[in-house]
């Protein structure tokens, strides 16, 4: 007996010997058989025992008993009674036995049938979790169970098994939405370095200066694509939440860090002064950290005109400690400012183009306070500057 | 021939202008969207292949606006050439009025295959190879002979010919030519067309053959069918 509308593959599975299903049905009705052969097996005992402890026949009187019998003799008569009633008690526990082993035996099957039925019942959430489980591949994960029905225990798996699915699926997309835009990155330079190189090579009239010109070309797209694929591997590498963390002092990394960017600034022509707390104690990767306010840093020496000013601060409020760089270069505009942090997003794309600028330096430093807890923020104003700050979680040793 | 090229990538730029100028196109160039709308406004180009990723009118933009509001005279055929390879794009490309559809990075060779088989696709066009009597000219090797004899061209009288060999027995004016056969380099007032055309007139024919370039006076050229006469 099935449930009239199991689904098919709810059928398949119930067919195999040694399912759930299965194994429900016959326990229930092995317990329920067991149980039943008990209580009835008590009962046919304890009425057989009755029956042969306590007599009807020696308490009874002979003339009450038989009315309509024909005294012959007082002992025989009273012999032929008992063996009488003898003959009717055995013959009543037979019946008896007969009874309760067919009832048994029809019970037995009754709640396999039963069993069957309910665990059929039971477990068809269960299929319909397999199923769409099944139906879900990697590529496609927007498929949700939705079991719907009473708020029970299996209802509650689905809708846990549900909000999985939408984790993964946000997290799917958002790796193929970045593979997507990396590849499309990594396209253009391909595209200018098979062209120029194309166009030349066919060009039987081509002289040195045009291979030269062609050859420069192609240095400046393969220069472009390494720093993209450093700043991919980057990228790939602090989206990853297992990187070392350990207590440190945020002020050195920041004076270090300053200190690497003395020459590239007064190249340029842009002052750069720093004034930083002590003992800034944040937990965190040094690396990470140092690397976030680099990009920061040059993102300001870029910005900046020669004979401008970029000031780096730090310092530390009762739960956060604040790392901040500030210039006086043209500032972003309100619009500018929502995508600054997205990757690939560059305010000048040819000159960015032709400095070799991959467009993931803020979303590498937005990434880095996320991975530590903290956030990054930005104030701007068009013709001021842009002060960049990055805050991450005071660390209070207890 | 005129070809609008049009891409933020200015290195991609160059190297395409200068293949497809070699094979005898006349290109112009634009590296955002609106320069783009701009030149194709007010140039009746053959051919505009179009990136999609653009500071300012990205190429979807571009695209619908000049099928909204078509250029007068023929409407340009477009190609789109980008990074973006998902059908979806694709999809999206060809729905907003693109012809074709090229994905970067991509061989040049395909390129220049693509862009002849988008400007065959004019009424009576329909192989690589045009003829006009004796003369037979292949838009893919660049070969040109007429009655078997070989003509050595230079990619300007090539283009000229070619145009000229599309339009038979039509009267091409000096405007024309300039629209479809030069860039926006050449100067109209001086008399490149002329002198190209009278090259060009002196190499397709030997002494004793018949010239097949015909002037004339006050409206411009014309090709004879040099098969139809005796």
């Amino acid at each position: 007996m099935k449930p009239a509308d199991g689904s098919g593959l709810n059928t398949r599975k119930s067919n195999r010997l040694g399912s759930i299903r299965t194994r429900l049905a016959l326990l229930y009705s092995i317990l329920l058989f067991g149980l039943a052969a008990i209580v009835v097996g008590g009962i046919y005992l304890s009425l057989s025992r009755a029956l042969s402890d306590e007599p009807v026949s020696r308490d009874a009187r002979y003339s009450d008993m038989i009315v309509d019998a024909e005294p012959t003799s007082a002992d025989p008569a009273g012999g032929r009674l008992a063996t009488f009633e003898q003959e009717v008690n055995r013959r009543a526990l037979d019946q008896l036995r007969t009874y309760s082993v067919t009832a048994v035996a029809a019970l037995f099957l009754g709640s396999l049938a039963v069993g069957w039925y309910v665990a059929g019942l039971v477990l068809r959430p269960i299929g319909r979790i397999s199923s769409v489980a099944r139906e879900i591949s990697a590529t496609d994960l927007s498929r949700r169970i939705e079991l719907g029905g009473p708020d029970d225990e299996l209802r509650d798996m689905a809708d846990t098994f549900d909000d999985m699915l939408g984790r993964l699926d946000v997290a799917f997309e958002g790796q193929r939405r970045f593979v997507q835009e990396a590849s499309h990155e990594l396209r253009n330079p391909l595209a200018v370095l098979r062209a120029n190189l194309d166009v030349v090579m066919a060009d039987p009239d081509a002289d040195t200066d045009d291979f030269r010109a062609a050859g420069e070309v192609a240095g400046r797209a393969a220069a472009r694509m390494s720093a993209l694929v450093d700043d991919l591997l980057l990228y790939a590498h602090h989206e990853r939440t297992d990187s070392r963390r350990e207590p440190i002092d945020a002020s050195t990394v920041v004076v270090e860090t300053v200190e690497d960017f003395g020459a590239a600034a007064s190249a340029d022509g842009v002052v750069l002064q720093h004034e930083v707390a002590d003992e800034l104690l944040v937990v965190g990767d040094p690396v990470a950290l140092r690397r976030a306010l680099a990009n920061l840093l040059s993102n300001a020496i870029r910005v900046s005109d020669p004979g401008g000013r970029v000031r780096v601060t730090a310092g530390q409020d009762s739960e956060m400690v604040w790392m901040s760089v500030l210039d006086d270069g043209p500032g972003l505009s309100p619009e500018d400012q929502e995508r600054v942090f997205q990757r690939f997003w560059r305010g000048d794309r040819a000159s960015a183009r032709e400095a070799g600028r991959s467009g993931l330096g803020l979303a590498i430093v937005r990434q880095i306070a996320e991975a530590h807890g903290g956030q990054v923020t930005l104030r701007s104003t068009v013709g001021v500057g842009s002060t960049f700050t990055v805050w991450l979680p005071r660390f209070v040793d207890s | 021939m005129r070809i609008l090229l049009v891409d933020d990538e200015a290195d991609l730029v160059d190297a395409i202008a200068r293949g497809l100028r070699r094979n005898g196109y006349a290109v112009d160039t634009a590296l955002d969207g609106d320069e783009a709308l701009a030149k194709a406004t007010w140039t009746p180009y053959d051919l505009i292949c179009l990136d999609i990723t653009m500071p300012g009118l990205d190429g979807f933009e571009v695209c619908r606006s000049l099928r909204q509001n078509p250029p007068e005279g023929v409407a340009p055929r477009i190609l789109m050439l980008t990074a973006r390879d998902t059908v979806e794009e694709r999809i999206r490309g060809l729905d907003v009025g693109a012809d074709d559809y090229l994905v970067k990075p991509f061989a040049f060779d395909e390129l220049a295959a693509r862009v002849r088989s988008l400007l065959r696709r004019d009424p009576g066009r329909t192989g690589a190879v045009l003829e006009v009597g004796t003369l037979r000219l292949d838009t893919a090797t660049h070969g040109v002979t007429r009655a078997d004899r070989n003509m050595d061209l230079t990619a300007k009288e090539f283009a000229l010919l070619r145009y000229f060999m599309s339009r038979p027995g039509e009267v091409v004016s000096q405007e024309d030519l300039l629209d479809h056969v030069w860039d926006e380099h050449a100067d109209p007032f001086t008399n490149t067309v002329r002198v190209t055309v009278g090259t060009l007139r002196r190499k397709l024919s030997v002494e004793g053959e018949t010239s097949l370039i015909e002037t004339i006076v006050g409206s411009g050229y014309r090709l004879i069918d040099s098969g139809a006469g005796p």
